[in-house]
C-alpha cells in the first residue's frame, strides 16, 4: 500500500509543481535505495542464523542417531529371546484354536458282580454298564468355572450327577461352588465312583449317605485358613443344599423342602515330600422327614495316610467314621459306623489292598438277629495305563438280616478325551 | 498432633516398601525353581510342586500344595501338555491373578524350540502322546537361555524397580551357559553319532544338542511299561547295532534296563532329568553338567573295554 501511495505523490507533485518535483523523486531513490539495503543486510543476518540452526538440527540429529544405535544394539543383543535351537519348530496354533473348547471326558465304569444273595438287586449275576459318565468342563469368565457330570447307566434314567459353577476371587480369598455336586464332606463320598480304591462305596457311606455318595444341589463357600504351622494346611468349608439324601440311604429323609447344613474341616499335614497326613471332620444337620426339621446330625472323622516309595509305589491308609444324633423315631438314636482301608500300588501297573466295614443301621428290622452290616473286602488291581483300570474285588458280607453273602466283582474303568480327576 | 501421626503412617508405609516382600512365586518343577532362584535372587520365594525324585507327569498334589498356589503371584510352569495335574491345581486353589493368559502366569514353552511336533493327528493307542511337541524341553541349553530370557522379563514385567537387575541375571547366565556349551560339546566331539537306548521317550533334547542317537526305548510306546516281547527285540536289536548303553531317568523302575543289560552287557546310566533329582545335581548348569558326565563316563568304559 504504501509503494502505491508514494508514487501517487510523486506523480502528483509532477503534475503540481515540476520543478520541485525531481528533487522529491531523487529524495524518494534515496530513501528506497536506503530502505533495500537495510532490507539486505537483514537477510543476510537472518540467512546465517537459519545456517546455525541448521547446523544444530544436524549435529543433533546425528548425535541422537548413535545414541539410538547403541540402545538398539544393547537391547538386541541382551533383552530379545535367544534364538532357539537350530531347526526345530516353535508353532504351537493348535493350542490356540482349541482354547474355547470346553474340556470334554467320557469314563466308561464296566462292572460285573456275582454274589450268593438272591435279590434281584441291580447289577447282581451280571455285567453291566453301571455308569457312563459324561464330563463338560470350562472356564466361564475371569471370575467363575462350570464343572458338569451326566451320567448314563443301564440302571436307570439319565442324572445329572454334577452341575456346578465354581467362583473365584470372592472376599476375604473365599471360594464357593453354586449347583448340583458333591458336597466337600469326607472322604470317600466327595469322590467319583471311578476315582475310588474299591468297586464300591464303603458300607458306611452307601448305608447312611447313598450307595453312590451324596450328591445334591446347594451352595457351599470354602477358605484356607491362615497357616500358623508350616507344614499344616487347613480348609473349612460350610454349606448349605437341598434336603434329601443319596439313593437307598437313612441318615436324611427324602423331603427336599428342609435345607441340610453341613461344615467340613480338612487339616494336612506334610511329614515329607513323600508322605502326607490327613485329618478331617466333618458336620451335618438335617431332617428324617417333612414334618421335623435338623432333627439329625451326624459327626463324621476321616484319616488318611499316603507314602509314595517312588513314582509307581505308594501305600495309602484310609479310615472313615460316621456317628449320628437322631431325634426322630428311629429304633437307634445313635447309629454309627466306620470303614477302614489300605491300598499298595507295589508296581507301576499293579496293587493291592484290602477293606474292612462295619455299620449300624438307622432302622434295622428288630425280628433280624443284629442290628449291624459288616464286610471284609480284598481287591487287586490292574493298571493298563493311565486311563484304562481293571480291578477285582471279593467280599464277604455279615449282615443284620443274619444272612452271609459272598460277592465278587470285576470292574473297568476306562477313560477317553479329557480326563482330569480334581485335587482330593 | 495428627500430622505428626500422618507423617509417620507415610514413614512406615515408604519404609515398607523399601523392604518389599520377596515375589511368592510357584513353579510345578524344580528345575524351573532353580531358574527362577537363579535369577530373581532375593526378591523371590520360589517353591515347586512336582517332587523331582518322582515322576513329573503323574503327581498328586496335597491341601498344601493348593495353599502354595493359592497365595502365588506368578506360577511357572512347561505349558503343552506334560504337568497333566496343573488343570485340577489352578482349579483348587481359584487363585485368578495366576490363571492361564493373566499377568501372573508364566508358560515356559513360549518361544522354545520343541522337538516331536505332531504332523498328523493323534490317538491314545500311541500312548501316552504329546499333543504339542516332547514336552521335557528345558533339557536342550539354548532353549535354557530362552526359558531364562522369559523368566526375566516376566518377573521385570512384576517388579520393574528391579528389572536391571533381572536383565543382569538372565545376561550372565546366558553368558555361562555359552561358555558351558562350548566345553561340552567339546567334550562330547569324540562321541558324536553314538547310538543308546533310552527308557522313556524323555531326552530327544539332550540326545539332539550332544549330537548322540536315540531311536528305541525301553518302553515299547511311551507310558507303557517293557514287555518281555519288546525286551527281545531291543536285545537282538543291540547285539546287530552299534549302541553304547541304556539311559533313564532316576525314578523309572530299573528292573527292566538290568535285564536287558545283563543280555547285552550294555551298561545302564542314570540321567538327571530334573534339578534335585539326585543329591549331585543342584542348578540347572549342574544338570546338564552332570548328564553331559554321565555320557562320557559310559562311552569311556566302552572304549575302554573294548
Amino acid at each position: 500500500m504504501r509503494p502505491i501511495l508514494s508514487s501517487f505523490f510523486v506523480v502528483l507533485l509532477l503534475v503540481v509543481e515540476p520543478a520541485s518535483a525531481q528533487e522529491a523523486i531523487d529524495k524518494q531513490v534515496d530513501s528506497l535505495s536506503e530502505q533495500v539495503e537495510a532490507l539486505t543486510e537483514l537477510l543476510e543476518s537472518l540467512q546465517g542464523v537459519v545456517d546455525r540452526q541448521q547446523d544444530r538440527i544436524e549435529a543433533l540429529e546425528e548425535e541422537n542417531a548413535d545414541l539410538l544405535g547403541e540402545g538398539e544394539s544393547e537391547v538386541v543383543e541382551e533383552f530379545s529371546p535367544p534364538d532357539s535351537p537350530e531347526g526345530v519348530p516353535t508353532a504351537t496354533e493348535p493350542r490356540i484354536s482349541q482354547s474355547l473348547n470346553p474340556d470334554i471326558g467320557v469314563v466308561v465304569d464296566l462292572v460285573g458282580s456275582f454274589t450268593e444273595s438272591g435279590e434281584d438287586e441291580e447289577g447282581n449275576d451280571r455285567l453291566s454298564v453301571r455308569e457312563m459318565e459324561l464330563t463338560i468342563g470350562h472356564d466361564i469368565d475371569p471370575y467363575a468355572r462350570f464343572d458338569s457330570t451326566i451320567t448314563l447307566s443301564d440302571f436307570e434314567e439319565v442324572t445329572v450327577e454334577e452341575a456346578y459353577v465354581t467362583f473365584w476371587g470372592l472376599p476375604w480369598e473365599l471360594q464357593a461352588r453354586a449347583g448340583r455336586m458333591r458336597p466337600k464332606v469326607g472322604k470317600a463320598t466327595a469322590l467319583h465312583r471311578d476315582e475310588l480304591d474299591t468297586v464300591d462305596e464303603p458300607l458306611v457311606v452307601q448305608r447312611y449317605l447313598g450307595i453312590e455318595g451324596l450328591f445334591l444341589t446347594g451352595v457351599e463357600v470354602s477358605r484356607f485358613l491362615p497357616q500358623f504351622i508350616e507344614p499344616l494346611s487347613q480348609e473349612l468349608t460350610l454349606g448349605v443344599m437341598e434336603g434329601g439324601i443319596g439313593e437307598d440311604g437313612s441318615l436324611f429323609g427324602e423331603t427336599r423342602r428342609h435345607p441340610t447344613y453341613f461344615g467340613h474341616l480338612k487339616n494336612s499335614w506334610d511329614f515329607s515330600p513323600a508322605t502326607n497326613l490327613e485329618l478331617g471332620g466333618t458336620y451335618l444337620l438335617g431332617s428324617s422327614d417333612e414334618d421335623n426339621r435338623e432333627d439329625v446330625q451326624a459327626l463324621g472323622v476321616d484319616l488318611s495316610l499316603r507314602r509314595n516309595f517312588a513314582s509307581s509305589r505308594a501305600l495309602k491308609w484310609q479310615s472313615e467314621l460316621y456317628a449320628q444324633d437322631r431325634d426322630d423315631a428311629a429304633i437307634n438314636k445313635s447309629p454309627w459306623g466306620y470303614y477302614s482301608l489300605v491300598d499298595y500300588r507295589f508296581a507301576s501297573r499293579w496293587g493291592l489292598g484290602g477293606r474292612y466295614d462295619w455299620v449300624e443301621l438307622v432302622n434295622p428290622d428288630p425280628a433280624d438277629s443284629d442290628d449291624k452290616d459288616k464286610a471284609y473286602s480284598a481287591f487287586v488291581t490292574f493298571y493298563q495305563s493311565e486311563f484304562a483300570r481293571l480291578r477285582v474285588q471279593y467280599q464277604h458280607a455279615d449282615l443284620a438280616t443274619g444272612e452271609r453273602d459272598n460277592r465278587f466283582f470285576f470292574q473297568g474303568t476306562f477313560a477317553v478325551g479329557v480326563h482330569k480327576h480334581k485335587i482330593q | 498432633m495428627f500430622k505428626s501421626y500422618t507423617f509417620l503412617f507415610c514413614l512406615f508405609l515408604s519404609s515398607a516398601s523399601v523392604f518389599a516382600a520377596p515375589l511368592k512365586v510357584v513353579t510345578t518343577l524344580s528345575t524351573f525353581a532353580n531358574l527362577v532362584e537363579e535369577i530373581g535372587g532375593e526378591h523371590v520365594d520360589v517353591v515347586n510342586i512336582a517332587y523331582p525324585k518322582f515322576n513329573p507327569h503323574f503327581v498328586q498334589p496335597r491341601p498344601s500344595d493348593v495353599l502354595k498356589v493359592k497365595k502365588a503371584a506368578l506360577f511357572v510352569h512347561a505349558g503343552l501338555d506334560l504337568e497333566l495335574w496343573r488343570g485340577p491345581l489352578l482349579n483348587a486353589a481359584g487363585n485368578r491373578n495366576i490363571r492361564p493368559g493373566t499377568r501372573g502366569d508364566l508358560d515356559l514353552s513360549r518361544g522354545v524350540g520343541l522337538l516331536e511336533v505332531p504332523d498328523r493327528k493323534q490317538s491314545r493307542a500311541e500312548g501316552d502322546i504329546h499333543l504339542y511337541g516332547n514336552p521335557h524341553y528345558w533339557l536342550d541349553p539354548a532353549n535354557g537361555k530362552i526359558m531364562a530370557w522369559s523368566i526375566g522379563e516376566k518377573l521385570s514385567e512384576l517388579d520393574p524397580a528391579n528389572a536391571d537387575m533381572y536383565r543382569a541375571k538372565v545376561a550372565a547366565f546366558h553368558t555361562r551357559i555359552d561358555e558351558k556349551v562350548e566345553e561340552w560339546l567339546a567334550r562330547m566331539a569324540p562321541y558324536k553319532g553314538y547310538e543308546v537306548l533310552g527308557y522313556h521317550k524323555q531326552w530327544p533334547y539332550v540326545v539332539n544338542f550332544l549330537g548322540l542317537k536315540m531311536e528305541n526305548y525301553l518302553e515299547p510306546k511311551p507310558g507303557v511299561p517293557p514287555g518281555p516281547k519288546h525286551l527281545d527285540f531291543l536285545t537282538s536289536y543291540a547285539e546287530s547295532e552299534s549302541v553304547y548303553g541304556i539311559v533313564q531317568a532316576v525314578y523309572f523302575p530299573d528292573r527292566a534296563s538290568k535285564t536287558l543289560s545283563k543280555r547285552t552287557g550294555l551298561a545302564v546310566v542314570k540321567l538327571s532329568q530334573n534339578v534335585g533329582d539326585t543329591s549331585k545335581v543342584q542348578s540347572y548348569v549342574a544338570m546338564m553338567e552332570f548328564n553331559v558326565g554321565q555320557f562320557v563316563a559310559l562311552f569311556e568304559s566302552v572304549a575302554s573295554d573294548d
